[in-house]
């Protein structure tokens, strides 16, 4: 029995496993293969279903729309080499390159394209991101289209005169629509493979994609791996040959697995270790702000939060820099209006809030309170509803803290799982909600239209004057005078006090020194075209 | 024995089924849905996806049309990994949660009883205190706080084996199976210990020992048959538990098997996922359970088949 122990079994396990790793010489190859780490495993890597932003990477990889990013996140030319917007901005024509193919050799034509924003719209599709064509920007025929099934597809203003044209007919005009133009929105669709399979064509052995990169493997759970597709028009400038997008659910293992080089690069940093990683790590971490806002919304319709000077003074009440200096240390950005401050072209709105010293504010909101009736012998007692995830709820208990201290105001957190949390928002049984939105392009404009009383009720907030500010907005093709209309909008949202603004939230990862065109941009894409190994 | 094993199987018909009821119906009570998300979805939009995926109909005909489906072995689609139906996610994750559960539930029996035996033959010695301290460290301290320690100490300071991952290497299955099992040597040696020092008491070992029959042979054939009784009751359940995976060794060493969609199924509403992996783990548990019962009829004399 003495041979089984515990620590004899534990020695041999040992000895063999450093046996084993010298004998495991990795063979030398000239393949220059990059892991990148991915975070929990995607939802779904079919181009026109995907709805999450880091699917979105690997979807980069394998197709291409009609504009590309560089490093930085600037729109440059993608499938299209050049493209035009008529005077009165609502017809968009993109004139494809010469000689494109698909992975698998077959020419790319300008009707594949319009196949793909069929598609999206198709109800039996079932594309969660099929808005985007009648809501975001507003495509002729694409709302009824997506309504009703059994639709003509031809009555949809995205048409292909000729094999490499693709027209776009808008309702109103959208400046920035390039920005929906990329792989993420419309990626063309091999409609060949795509019969053949149906929904399987996205499986590796079946998938014909337009991108520099194509899949060889996908394993649910553990990873997906790209190998450079040869037939893409710019293949002799990619240098990677090979990504495997790495499954890491757990951000410490990530950490410990990109220390011990077996990622290149991070999807995520562990938020309380920003500290401690900045000193180690110097300028691998990278932090950049996102197109996120986090802000605390009011229900209007509960007393005592249908008095303004009640949101008010809670507003006065957070000392928003304390917050994230001291509390979250995520490197978020304070925040002062509704939307992510990304465009320097667009005139934010402030808060007063964000004015002043906290003892100043403290004081006036106070006497809010006072006037609302609230004081220390009755005291405004709140609840602030928020999900369980880590950061959000140090952020409502922050929250609560400082409205107890600068204001005397006993505010509870209640913590919720994401789907309950969402309940309780469209039941309207919450109080204070701690509340977020992540747009889908730089500028005010995503997160302006969702506040829309006629896009989300949920707020229960009504607006004829925000409406119509909007429809102005929406009816403008100079951009200078689009964002002067939103930023008019904003400012009665805010004046209106239905949310407080707190934060931008931040994209955070770790990246190797050997790794290069990898570039901070608050769009968070890097696609791996354009990465080399060195 | 046959007829045993053949009127259990039969009996555990009505189990799965209502397994299968309570669980549909108790999902559906939960708050929110598969398609909740943070940003609202249009009316068009959430139209189409429920249609597709029959949530517009009443919930009777959507729990017959699923007992249909699994009449035919369909467990439906997963409404999260759209790119998969509940059937291939299965079976892509089900060999990989029993190749580390069958290694892991092996190297804890093997170890488990081992140590239990030797400390039952030499109780307060230092073999015995050893094995107690393993067995309370392994209780005691939870995997998700053993598996980053090991992770640091194997991974990143001796650089022997890989932080995590699943590569196809046995190396990269060393830490993660080794985590799993310690839990499971803690338990079994105690338990082995405790039923052994029981069983070494009882009256059979010592008319044995009068009988004059070798020391060895009254401990492996008397005393260890008698002992092994409660390590059996416990092994079944146990092994059910261990190859269905676990959502925590999963996470942390990055493994595909289907431990996690117990969690994330649950968490993100899926619920043909939900379904398929509560209809596994049931028909896993049954039958452990069958298997423990024959074996406990084999071993000892006093349960019957009847």
């Amino acid at each position: 029995m003495r041979h089984l122990s515990a620590r004899g079994l534990g020695k041999s396990l040992l000895s063999a496993a450093i046996v084993a790793a010298t004998l495991a010489i990795s063979p030398a190859s000239a393949e220059v293969v990059l892991n990148r780490g991915f975070g929990a495993s995607p939802d779904t890597l079919d181009p026109h279903i995907n709805f999450g932003a880091r699917e979105g990477w690997i979807q980069d990889d394998m197709y291409e729309g009609f504009v590309a990013y560089d490093t930085k996140g600037n729109i440059v030319p993608g499938a299209a080499e050049k493209w035009e917007v008529s005077d009165d901005g609502l017809t968009w024509t993109f004139h494809l390159r010469d000689g494109l193919k698909w992975s698998n050799g077959d020419p790319l034509v300008a009707q594949d394209f319009v196949n793909a924003v069929i598609r999206q719209l198709e109800p039996k599709t079932a594309s969660p991101r099929a808005y985007y064509f009648y809501s975001t920007m507003q495509i002729v025929g694409a709302a009824d289209f997506n309504a009703k099934e059994g639709g003509d597809p031809t009555t949809v203003g995205v048409t292909a005169p000729d094999d490499r044209t693709v027209v776009i007919k808008l309702i109103n005009p959208f400046p920035n629509m390039l920005y929906l133009m990329g792989s993420y929105y419309v990626p063309p669709l091999h409609k060949p493979s795509f019969d053949k399979f149906g929904g399987d064509f996205i499986k590796p052995e079946n998938i014909v994609n337009n991108g520099a990169y194509k899949m060889s493997e996908m394993v649910p759970q553990s990873h997906v791996t790209l190998v450079k597709n040869e037939n893409y028009w710019g293949a002799a400038d990619v240098k990677i040959d090979k990504v495997v997008y790495v499954v890491t659910e757990d951000d410490q293992t990530e950490l410990k697995r990109y220390k011990a080089d077996e990622l290149h690069t991070t999807n995520e940093v562990p938020s309380d270790q920003l500290d401690a990683l900045k000193g180690e790590l110097g300028d691998q971490l990278r932090i950049t702000t996102y197109v996120e806002s986090q802000y605390l919304s009011f229900n209007i319709t509960k007393a005592p939060f249908d008095n303004i000077k009640v949101r008010q003074a809670i507003a006065l009440g957070i000392d928003r820099q304390v917050l994230q200096d001291k509390i979250l240390k995520a490197g978020y950005q304070v925040n002062c209006g509704y939307s992510p401050p990304n465009d320097p072209r667009y005139p934010q709105p402030q808060v007063p809030e964000c004015s002043g010293t906290q003892a100043e504010r403290s004081e006036k909101g106070k006497a809010l309170l006072a006037e609302a009736g609230f004081g220390p012998d009755n005291p405004l007692t709140l609840t602030i509803d928020t999900t369980t995830d880590n950061t959000a709820k140090k952020q409502s208990e922050g929250i609560a803290l400082m409205l107890k201290q600068n204001l005397g105001v006993n505010a509870k957190v209640n913590a919720q799982e994401f789907q309950a949390w969402m309940d309780t928002f469209y039941a309207g049984s919450w109080e204070v909600l701690n509340d977020n939105l992540v747009g889908d392009m730089p500028g005010p404009e995503s997160h302006l239209s969702y506040m829309r009383p006629s896009a989300e009720s949920g707020y229960s907030w009504k607006s004829d004057e925000y409406e119509s500010l909007m429809d102005q907005a929406a009816a403008e093709a100079d951009i200078a005078k689009r964002y002067a209309t939103l930023a008019a909008a904003e400012k009665v949202l805010l004046d209106y006090y239905l949310v407080t603004p707190l934060n931008v939230t931040t994209s955070r990862h770790l990246v190797k020194p050997s790794v290069k065109g990898w570039d901070d941009n608050m769009l968070d894409v890097h696609p791996t075209k354009l990465i080399t190994l060195e | 024995m046959f007829t045993f094993a053949i009127r259990r199987i039969l009996g555990a018909i009505p189990t799965l089924f209502a397994l299968i009821t309570i669980s549909f119906f108790i999902m559906r009570v939960a708050p929110g849905g598969p398609f909740s998300t943070n940003r609202k979805l249009t009316e068009a939009v959430l139209a189409n996806l429920n249609k597709a995926y029959h949530l517009d109909e009443p919930l009777w005909m959507q729990f017959g049309r699923y007992l249909w489906g699994l009449a035919q072995f369909d467990f439906g689609p997963s409404m999260k990994y759209r790119d998969y139906s509940v059937t291939e996610l299965i079976v892509q994750g089900l060999p990989v949660s029993l190749e580390v559960g069958f290694w892991a539930m092996l190297l804890a029996t093997m170890i488990g009883i081992a140590l239990g035996i030797a400390g039952a033959l030499r109780r307060n010695g230092a073999t015995d205190f050893t094995a107690g301290v393993v067995a309370m460290v392994g209780i005691a301290v939870p995997t998700f706080v053993i598996g980053p320690l090991l992770q640091t100490l194997f991974g990143l300071q001796l650089g022997w084996l890989p932080v995590a991952g699943w590569d196809g290497s046995w190396l990269a299955k060393i830490q993660p199976i080794l985590v799993l099992a310690l839990p499971n040597i803690a338990y079994i040696s105690r338990l082995t210990r405790g039923s052994m020092i029981e069983s070494l008491r009882t009256n059979y070992v010592r008319t044995a020992r009068a009988k004059g029959i070798g020391a060895q042979r009254v401990i492996w054939k008397h005393a260890l048959t008698g002992a092994m009784l409660p390590v059996i009751a416990y092994l079944g359940p146990a092994t059910a538990i261990t190859v269905t995976g676990s959502v925590v060794i999963e996470q942390i060493y990055g493994i595909p098997g289907i431990g996690r969609y117990f969690v994330e199924g649950a968490s993100n509403r899926d619920y043909p996922l939900v379904m398929g992996v509560t209809i596994l783990y049931g028909g896993i548990v049954i039958l452990a359970n069958i298997v423990t019962d024959v074996l406990r009829g084999v071993i000892d004399p006093k349960v019957s088949y009847e």
